[in-house]
């Protein structure tokens, strides 16, 4: 049990390394996609669309694979990890750039109006005026979003990257029929103990949010 | 040019692991959801002795990896002397992870009939039972259905973490014909091609559905 | 001390409003049909008539909340016609000579009551922000919310809410002010606080384009009177001689059942 415990643990950096790497990635990469799918201009605003939506209709451990045993360029190849942090960061974006577009959408449309009656001007209606209000609203699903990418992290373990997972997965086929199913156990804890608090406090926000709304 | 040939030779088997992965999705969104209904009853009754274990295992199920569980299942139950072959142990892993999240849609949709329907089916004098049951689960369960569609195209593409237990599904054939043939960037962008001509008109569907019944149409 | 609502620069620069055969459809609807109007510098005008005359569809294509489909509007010695393709520079230019209060306030949540007041003026007129804050902090006093500067909108209440609209607006020095139904989501009584303010800021000789219900605030405040319905014009002039005896059938039946309530 030990031995299991310490196996799976020396996995928990990877675990979080792969995460926050990935969620970065999203969340400022979900911005100019959010700006596409809101776009004036028919064809960017399709382009866009469609990007998302095939981005997030293919299944993660597919794009991994996609990125990690395609991608070459020469002698230059993705690494496990870059091809797991690029390959969920880009999947995020998508995800990301939805709740974005989706906040946008639930702002009232008079403050776009009286921004605009006053005479600000575009860039600073959406900056000053728009985004602050918008993103206090996606801050529940960024945080609910934060908590799947955590969970899809160990995705990457199929490729080889040293997560919680793998490190179980290792441990499991060097010892099958005396604790197998132990690091498992391990890590779905690691696992709960991570993101229930973070599952909490993302609940209290929204019960708030909703009630200064 | 030579390569694509070769590629569609194996394109059949890309299609029976197709086949392999539309099983799994049937299969556990019906019986994940049926559990997911269990669970949400279980999670809303006052009775906490129904209420604790299902919470648990609810929590448990939208908590961890559907990679972790299915893991468990595979090196698990043989340890405890139970064996499944491959394919039902993704099928007892899928259904668990759809029936933690159908369940929490399903009791979200429950709480959202309004009060009172709840109060008028009392003042008529409808016993708690039939209220409930023909009254506001009907209701509920009707504006469920959009994240539970959702939640069907997610078990469609969550069946690709079968690969990783070694189920012939779509994934697997992928990873296997690209060993073969090694055109790994052809065979992984067909696969994904083909996981995305299900899943995005299928999400184009369900929003249609979303919008009619929003509107009231359905 | 009794600080001007508005400056005397302002006074000088209070302009008039020209709509000239103005058309608007939405889809299938002709909101408005052929809508010609005058309105003098420093004058008053009362918009009253049934819910769907296309009373408020025709200030908000003043200041180009809505795009007309036909005829012209001219703010000061801006004309802008239907069809023209109108440069980011020229609608910003209308926007910023023409003050707008709506009829659910949107005051900015996310700001104070004396950021949403300070922050246009920085970012539009330039002003510093010691500058625009010291502008901001003398508006509110003068319609007696100086106590709220330091709060957030969702703190005041509605009339409160109106009358900080309405200093925001005036703080960027307008030359013309739109009201679109500005006590129609507040109760009577705190209505009252609200046109208080209005019929000063007419005193002080703003011009002043108000869409309203308020039937008592058109007949003593404003000086003309303009009655719409199915987006047409159906009688225009003095409010107290129309609302005495009005010339046609419709602003009639109108009026019997608006003053009735």
């Amino acid at each position: 049990m030990g031995d299991a415990l310490l196996i799976v643990l020396l996995g928990l950096p990877m675990t979080l390394l792969v995460t926050v790497l990935s969620f970065t990635i999203g969340v400022i990469g979900g911005i100019p996609l959010m700006l596409g799918l809101r776009s004036r201009t028919r064809w960017v605003r399709l382009t866009c669309r469609f990007a998302v939506d095939l981005i997030r209709g293919v299944p993660p451990i597919v794009w991994l694979f996609l990125l990690y045993f395609g991608v070459s360029f020469g002698a230059i190849r993705l690494d496990s990890l870059n091809a797991a942090v690029w390959g969920l960061g880009i999947i995020s974006s998508a995800y990301l750039a939805e709740i974005y577009r989706g906040a946008f959408a639930t702002l009232p449309s008079g403050q776009a109006e009286a921004s605009a009656a006053l005479g600000l001007g575009g860039t600073v209606t959406l900056t000053r005026i728009l985004a602050p209000q918008a993103l206090r609203t996606a801050l529940p699903s960024i945080a609910t979003y934060l908590l799947s990418l955590l969970k899809d992290s160990s995705i990457a373990s199929t490729i080889g990257v040293a997560d919680m997972v793998f490190n179980a997965t290792m441990f499991a086929r060097q010892n099958p029929a005396t604790a197998g199913i132990v690091p498992f156990f391990i890590a779905a804890a690691v696992y709960l103990v991570i993101s229930i608090p973070v599952a909490v406090t993302a609940r209290r926000l929204d019960t708030r949010l909703r009630r200064t709304a | 040019m030579d390569s694509l040939i070769d590629l569609s030779e194996y394109l059949p088997r890309l299609g029976q692991g197709l086949v392999v992965s539309l099983q799994l999705t049937a299969l556990s969104v019906v019986f994940g959801y049926l559990i997911g209904l269990v669970f949400a009853l279980g999670v809303s009754s006052r009775q906490p002795w129904l209420k604790w274990p299902a919470l648990v295992a609810v929590e448990i199920g939208r908590g961890i990896p559907a990679l972790v569980v299915l893991y468990i299942v595979y090196f698990g139950l043989p340890a405890l002397g139970v064996l499944f072959e491959n394919f039902w142990a993704a099928v007892i892993g899928l259904t668990f992870t759809a029936a933690a999240y159908s369940s929490e849609m399903i009791r979200a949709g429950i709480q959202s009939v309004p009060a009172g329907q709840r109060e008028a089916s009392a003042a008529l004098g409808l016993s708690r039972t039939t209220s409930f049951v023909r009254i506001v689960l009907p209701q509920g369960l009707r504006s469920s259905i959009p994240p539970l569609m959702g939640l069907a195209i997610m078990s469609f593409q969550g069946t690709s973490l079968a690969y990783s237990i070694s189920v012939n599904e779509l994934m697997s054939q992928a990873y296997q014909v690209s060993t073969i043939t090694f055109q790994y960037l052809a065979v992984y962008t067909i696969t994904g091609l083909i996981y995305a001509a299900i899943a995005v008109p299928a999400t184009w569907l369900s929003v249609w559905v979303e919008h009619r019944m929003a509107r009231g149409a359905v | 001390m009794n600080v001007p609502l508005i400056t005397e620069a302002t006074e000088l620069a209070i302009a008039g409003v020209q709509i000239s055969n103005l058309s608007k459809r939405f889809g299938d609807h002709l909101v408005l049909d052929d809508i010609s109007m005058n309105v003098k510098p420093g004058s008053v005008t009362a918009l009253i008539g049934p819910s769907g005359s296309g009373k408020s569809t025709l200030l908000r294509c003043v200041n180009l909340l809505e795009t007309p489909d036909g005829g012209s509007i001219t703010v000061g010695s801006q004309t802008i016609r239907a069809g023209d393709r109108v440069k980011d520079r020229e609608l910003l230019t209308l926007r910023r000579q023409v003050g707008m209060v709506f009829q659910s306030f949107n005051l900015f949540p996310h700001f104070t009551v004396l950021r949403n007041v300070a922050f246009p003026q920085e970012k539009i007129l330039g002003r510093s922000r010691e500058e625009a804050e010291a502008r901001a902090r003398v508006l509110l006093e003068r319609v007696g919310l100086a106590d709220k500067a330091d709060q957030h909108p969702g703190k005041c209440s509605g009339g409160q809410q109106q009358r900080i609209a309405i200093v925001r607006a005036l703080a960027l020095n307008p030359r013309v002010m739109l009201f679109d139904e500005p006590t129609s989501a507040l109760d009577p009584e705190v209505g009252v606080e609200v046109l208080t303010v209005m019929r000063e800021l007419a005193d002080a000789g703003m011009t002043m384009i108000v869409v309203t219900h308020e039937m008592q605030f058109a007949r003593d405040v404003s000086d003309h009177l303009v009655v719409m319905a199915d987006g047409h014009i159906i009688e225009e002039g003095d409010p107290a001689e129309i609302m005495a005896d009005p010339r046609e059938e419709r602003t009639r039946r109108f009026l019997n059942a608006v003053l009735e309530r």
